[in-house]
């Protein structure tokens, strides 16, 4: 007979729960506000400016994006418990640790963000605007929309690859502690920007236009999202154990398996509406059906992107370097 | 300039708790937190069992994933190499907590700054031993400065055979355990 007891006295023993829904729901807010950074950019930047005619593409999403990540980092404030102290991030840069590259990223990112947002409005919406710091800054940014869209694409990059290095280099937690999360946050950020841009977007070839674009984005995430369960089930006993939760069907681990089956459906299926919206006849305008199908594909892309992070974020913090316990 | 170790005889301990209960006194540690504990362990094939009494706490690792990861430096290496937290700078943003692989820290909930075992640092200045070395009733827990090599914690891991924690995390601790199971008498 094979006695092993962990004979733990569970009074003292400590149990991991640091991050909730506050931190899930910033890195959703600021994966997606990278991917409508990176999206508008290519909208502006796109050649044959077929897309930039878009009104709400082409200044809308760049106003949105600050004002979403705005959101995202209240959140991340409201998770802090000492908040008087919040000043430090900005008295100090420790160049080894993520949070301190992202605290200052995050504050950096703004005044990009913001002036390309006043050199995308565009010339018919500026006639209507009183004489007025708006209207001036707005007419100084306007030969520089294309560079601040180039600035604005590579920010976005760091954005969203930002959230995913952030929780991969914690070593003490091996769910997290992968190269390929990184990819896999950027990946998926990307891919609800592109979402949201086709929700957006009010003409019908710009809808398909980022269609066709999410198609290629929400392909690399599952294959990104296998990867990296390949990568931990093939990995040390540690790893391997961090991804169990979400292969378990019992009840104390039921909600990680539903995340699991809920993006096993959304994912594929967000792939299959498109491909039937981008093979459809679209000589003419799209029907309300059609649109109907487009917006539902996007909400999908939307919630498997929620899904990723609450469910990282939470299976994460069961996971421990020494196996689970 | 010392370098703060403790050396666990882990024969000598008796899972008394004394040292748990010391340390709350000690640093006014809440109620639901601990920065010690002690883990009893039972396993082999029976009859031939072996069981482990492990006291656990922060081991000021000389390779901290808790200070590396702190965002405004309020955990910090100090010059006799024990890990400490800054209260002031602390801004309770948890990323030591996550880093940490022997789960050793907490959120202080009636301040929100991040803690753990100091090796009672306001005792070390008084020229005291840490509480739970103190009060250890069978002299389980060793306390001393590793660059003394007369000191006994240098004595002991010269003479004994010891292990760290999770050594394969490379973090380096500075807690060693000798004598894993108790020897036969």
């Amino acid at each position: 007979m094979e006695l092993t007891i962990t004979g733990v006295n569970t009074i003292t023993y400590p149990y991991l729960h640091i991050w909730d829904w506050r931190v899930a729901v910033y890195l959703f807010l600021g994966g997606l506000t990278g991917g409508l950074m990176c999206m508008s950019a290519i909208a502006n930047l796109r050649p044959g400016k077929v897309v930039a005619r878009d009104q709400p593409c082409c200044w809308r999403i760049p106003l949105l994006a600050p004002i979403i990540l705005s959101v995202g980092m209240f959140f991340l404030f409201l998770d802090l418990e000492v908040k008087k102290n919040m000043f430090w991030f900005y008295l100090t840069f420790k160049p080894l640790s993520p949070m301190s590259w992202g605290s200052w990223l995050l504050v950096l990112i703004y005044p990009p963000m913001i002036l390309y947002a006043f050199a995308a409005v565009p010339d018919d919406f500026k006639a209507g605007m009183k004489p007025g710091l708006l209207k001036t800054w707005s007419d100084r940014m306007r030969p520089h929309l294309l560079l601040l869209a180039r600035i604005n694409f590579v920010l976005g990059i760091l954005l969203a690859i930002y959230t995913g290095i952030l929780l991969s280099t914690f070593v003490a937690r091996p769910l997290w502690n992968s190269s390929i999360l990184p990819v896999l946050f950027l990946v998926s950020g990307m891919s609800t920007g592109t979402a949201l841009m086709i929700m957006m977007a009010k003409r019908d070839e710009v809808k398909l236009f980022f269609t066709k674009v999410d198609i290629w984005l929400i392909f690399s995430e599952i294959v990104v999202l296998l990867l990296l369960f390949y990568g931990h089930y093939t990995s040390d006993a540690a790893h391997r154990a961090s991804i169990m939760p979400f292969f378990n069907a019992s009840h104390q681990f039921f909600p990680y398996f539903l995340s699991i089956v809920a993006l096993g459906i959304f994912l594929p299926l967000a792939i299959v509406l498109k491909f039937l919206e981008v093979k459809g006849e679209h000589s003419q305008h799209l029907g309300a059906s059609g649109r109907f199908l487009m917006h539902a594909s996007a909400v999908l892309v939307l919630i498997g992107g929620f899904i990723i992070r609450f469910a990282l974020v939470y299976a994460g913090q069961l996971s421990k370097f020494s196996g689970l316990s | 300039m010392p370098r703060y170790a403790m050396v666990i005889d882990q024969s000598r301990c008796v899972a008394c708790m004394a040292c748990v209960v010391a340390c709350k006194r000690e640093n006014d540690v809440p109620p639901e937190h601990y920065r010690t504990r002690v883990l009893e362990m039972v396993e082999g094939r029976f009859p031939k069992l072996k069981s482990e009494f492990r006291s656990e706490l922060c081991n000021h690792c000389s390779n901290a994933p808790c200070v590396t990861v702190c965002p405004t430096g309020a955990s910090h290496k100090e010059e006799d190499g024990t890990v400490q937290i800054d209260r002031n700078k602390c801004v309770g943003c948890k990323a030591c907590l996550a880093a940490c692989p022997y789960d050793a820290r907490y959120i202080n909930e009636e301040h929100g700054f991040a803690d753990k075992c100091s090796f009672c640092q306001h005792r070390l200045k008084a020229g005291k031993m840490p509480a739970c070395v103190a009060t250890c009733v069978g002299g389980s827990r060793m306390f001393g400065d590793l660059n003394d090599p007369d000191s006994l914690v240098s004595q002991l891991l010269r003479e004994n055979p010891y292990r760290v924690l999770l050594e394969a995390a490379g973090t380096k601790p500075n807690v060693f355990y000798i004598n894993q199971y108790p020897r036969k008498s």
